[in-house]
């Protein structure tokens, strides 16, 4: 039986005539107070600093002096800076191999771990524990790993005859190989097509096979577009990340060989904490921002056709 | 639907209130109150290790022998980072120890205390150091730190390499010729790879950019602000650097490197006999007393060019750390006390000997180089006090300089430029960076309505 909850005895009725407008403002400043230390916080440290680096972008800061206003230079003098250049062609190629792979790989792995098969929670959890895995541990692991004389990659190929190449020291392969090494930490991804695809209705997929459609096209005109909503998700916050990534070159490679993966976080990262231009790094990270902003907006923009949402 | 008690803004102000008094009155606060009422000096060190223990020692010694003063002796990596963000958040420490490549960059925004008065009341003088050591701690013409320990870069090579070559273990080269070919007759194969070779400019990487030394060559003119990258010099002394992977093969040479272990681990390429010679400063006799205690090796001047062969002047680079003291420092007399201390002969000589080092003084006891745990330390010293000891350039924009010599030394280790092209775009690079530092310089200096 259910009981309905009572309005405790010594609530305040509401006065007769008392304005609701009044009582709504009343409960909106209450609201606001108790968020109140959250939004302190995110003022302080949020917004504050991110109006602060506009400002300083527009600057001259050294840190260690005051800014010197100098308008847009720090912007121009991204125009012909051949290193910020590298750095930008650099981790475009890094998101052009990287997201591709990890979608459809993550998305593979989720479909083979929708299957009913004995012993799925172990396969589920090989899949994710990469993710918790500290990103300096693993990057210290893959050096290794990718080692051209003792690494297990490429004593494993050479004895299927493959001589590998040096993965970290050859400027052709080290960016791929951060690619690969990133591919091993898809385990977010997948858990969350997992959700997707068991969310997908399973009437559908009856309704598919009673009018004659192969596994094949219930793959593209079914599963695809029920899931389309997590693939355009998971492909936004990939591109979001990747654009930013810094940890793993960074321990790996150091940018090298010959800057062949040197990143756009990581050259932010040089210009504001070693060569002690934070106006100059303040004018990357716009520039980053509008990419990001400008590359989300596209994505949404084309999701309009590729996406379906579910009508409630 | 559920009802909730009514949250009255009187109970939320309450709350908040008490949240905040709670963390006025009992919140964390940095521990700078001695109950003996000795002024607290903090110490910001980038050493780790037996060299750590090493200052940690001195500091108590000198907390120890007096009651006025009371230095906490932090270690910490990422020092660099850490003191230019303390220093900006106007809340430094007291003291720092870091580079002496730091110190222009440093001085030139006005980041540290200059200590000519503070230095000249606490008996601190020129004469007191070595003839390459002062210039480290000067820039443009004010003293802004105070050496902590030197060592000067020289050549460490394998004898029993040199045995089993058919070499004279006793008569290291000293000359670029002879060098290359000791270094012919130390390389062996195992077909199709290397096995060991005699040396290699990459092993370490520590320093891309001071072959040009060797040559007669540098790489910046103070005077002019000139970089000097495209010197005749230095260009003739990369094209020879060029030489080795020209010789040995670059893949050859990538993949015997890629298999080298980590500088302070016995698989350190010198220490394995991978590396028959290599040039590096006096910590490398610790790293062999602790992996390698039985191993035979010599220590000489690096050879130079033949024509400016000149062994009573022999060519090194000097590198030391510094003590200095953040603009902000609350207490820079009680600070320069404690430097002063660290100045003493016998503190001096003590932390050298622990690192391994030759000491920064221009004398030193009579003990100090016998009894030295180092036994190629007068080699290092005689390095120190030579007229041709070279120091980091001593220009703001050296790291972004070293960067781009980085980038460069890799295109020309892996043969993928000539040496010309290459230390030409280093040369734009650098003097782009220099011509834009002394740009800013100047408009800072209009803004303020000052002289530079």
């Amino acid at each position: 039986m259910t009981t309905l909850p009572v309005a405790p005895a010594n609530r305040k009725p509401q006065a007769a005539g008392r304005n609701p407008a009044v009582s709504d403002r009343a409960s909106t400043l209450t609201g606001l107070l108790w968020i109140s230390p959250w939004l302190l916080g995110f003022i302080l440290f949020m917004a504050l600093p991110i109006a602060m680096s506009l400002y300083y972008s527009l600057t001259d800061f050294p840190l260690l002096e005051p800014p010197l206003y100098i308008g847009f230079e720090n912007y121009t003098g991204l125009l012909t800076d051949s290193v910020f250049h590298k750095a930008l062609w650099n981790t475009a190629l890094f998101c052009i191999l990287f997201i591709p792979a990890a979608s459809i790989l993550s998305l593979l792995i989720a479909a083979a771990l929708n299957q009913k098969l004995k012993g799925l929670w172990v396969y589920r959890t090989a899949v994710f524990i990469p993710s918790l895995v500290p990103i300096v541990a693993a990057a210290m692991i893959w050096l290794w790993l990718f080692n051209a004389d003792q690494g297990l990659i490429n004593i494993a190929l050479r004895s299927i005859g493959i001589e590998g190449p040096n993965w970290l020291g050859d400027r052709n392969w080290a960016l791929p190989a951060l690619v690969l090494m990133s591919l091993w930490n898809i385990g977010q991804p997948v858990v969350i097509y997992l959700a997707a695809l068991q969310g997908v209705p399973q009437s559908l997929f009856e309704a598919a096979s009673i009018d004659g459609m192969g596994p094949l096209r219930r793959l593209v005109h079914v599963t695809m577009p029920m899931i389309s909503p997590v693939i355009l998700f998971n492909v936004i916050i990939m591109t979001i990340n990747t654009l930013q990534v810094f940890a793993v070159p960074y321990i790996m490679t150091e940018g090298g060989p010959d800057r062949a993966t040197y990143l756009f976080t990581h050259y932010l990262y040089d210009n504001a904490f070693v060569f002690r231009k934070m106006g100059y790094a303040c004018a990357i990270a716009w520039v980053q921002f509008i990419v990001i902003l400008t590359l989300t907006g596209v994505m949404f923009t084309a999701s309009k056709k590729l996406v379906h949402y579910r009508v409630a | 639907m559920i009802l909730t008690p009514a949250i009255t803004r009187r109970a939320a102000l309450t709350a908040l209130s008490a949240s905040a008094v709670g963390y006025a009155l009992l919140g964390p606060r940095p521990e700078r109150n001695r109950s003996d009422g000795r002024t607290v000096l903090d110490y910001w060190e980038k050493w780790t290790g037996h060299e750590g223990q090493a200052m940690l020692r001195v500091v108590n010694d000198f907390n120890n022998s007096q009651s006025r003063i009371w230095v906490r002796y932090f270690s910490m990596g990422g020092i660099d980072q850490k003191a230019m963000i303390a220093i900006a958040g106007g809340n430094p420490p007291d003291i720092i120890g870091m580079g002496n490549f730091s110190i222009p960059a440093y001085a030139e925004c006005n980041a540290l205390e200059p200590l000519d008065e503070l230095a000249s009341d606490a008996g601190i003088k020129r004469e007191n150091y070595a003839s390459a050591v002062w210039p480290m701690l000067t820039h443009r013409g004010r003293l802004w730190g105070i050496v902590n320990t030197s060592g000067s870069l020289a050549l460490f090579y394998n004898k029993t390499r040199f045995k089993q070559a058919g070499l004279d273990p006793e008569r290291p080269p000293r000359t670029i010729d002879e060098l290359d070919e000791y270094s012919e007759r130390l390389t062996k194969e195992d077909a199709p790879d290397l096995k060991q070779v005699g040396f290699l400019h990459m092993e370490p990487d520590w320093w891309t950019w001071h072959w040009g030394y060797y040559f007669g060559g540098s790489l910046y003119d103070e005077a002019s602000n000139r970089a000097l990258a495209d010197s005749d010099a230095t260009i003739r002394a990369y094209r020879w650097v060029q030489t080795y992977p020209e010789r040995l093969g670059v893949d050859r040479v990538l993949r015997f490197q890629s298999g080298f272990g980590y500088y302070g681990t016995p698989e350190n390429p010198f220490l394995a006999g991978k590396v028959a010679m290599t040039n590096q400063g006096p910590w490398l006799a610790n790293m062999i007393k602790q992996y390698r205690p039985d191993m035979d090796y010599g220590v000489a001047p690096f050879p130079v060019e033949a024509s400016i062969y000149d062994p009573s002047a022999p060519v090194g680079l000097l590198d030391s750390d510094v003590l200095v003291i953040p603009r902000g420092a609350k207490h820079p007399r009680e600070s320069m006390e404690f430097i002063a201390y660290t100045q003493r002969p016998e503190v001096v000589e003590y932390l050298s000997a622990v690192h391994c080092k030759n000491s920064p003084l221009a004398r030193t006891s009579g003990g100090f180089i016998r009894d030295h745990p180092n036994r190629y330390v007068s080699v290092h010293a005689a390095i120190a006090d030579s007229p041709r000891a070279f120091v980091f350039p001593r220009t703001r924009t050296w790291e972004q300089y070293v960067a781009e010599f980085n980038a460069a030394m890799a295109r020309m280790w892996t043969l993928r430029e000539p040496a010309d092209n290459a230390l030409a775009s280093v040369q734009r690079a650098a003097q782009a960076e220099l011509d834009q530092v002394a740009d800013r310089r100047a408009r800072r200096a209009k803004a303020a309505g000052g002289a530079t």
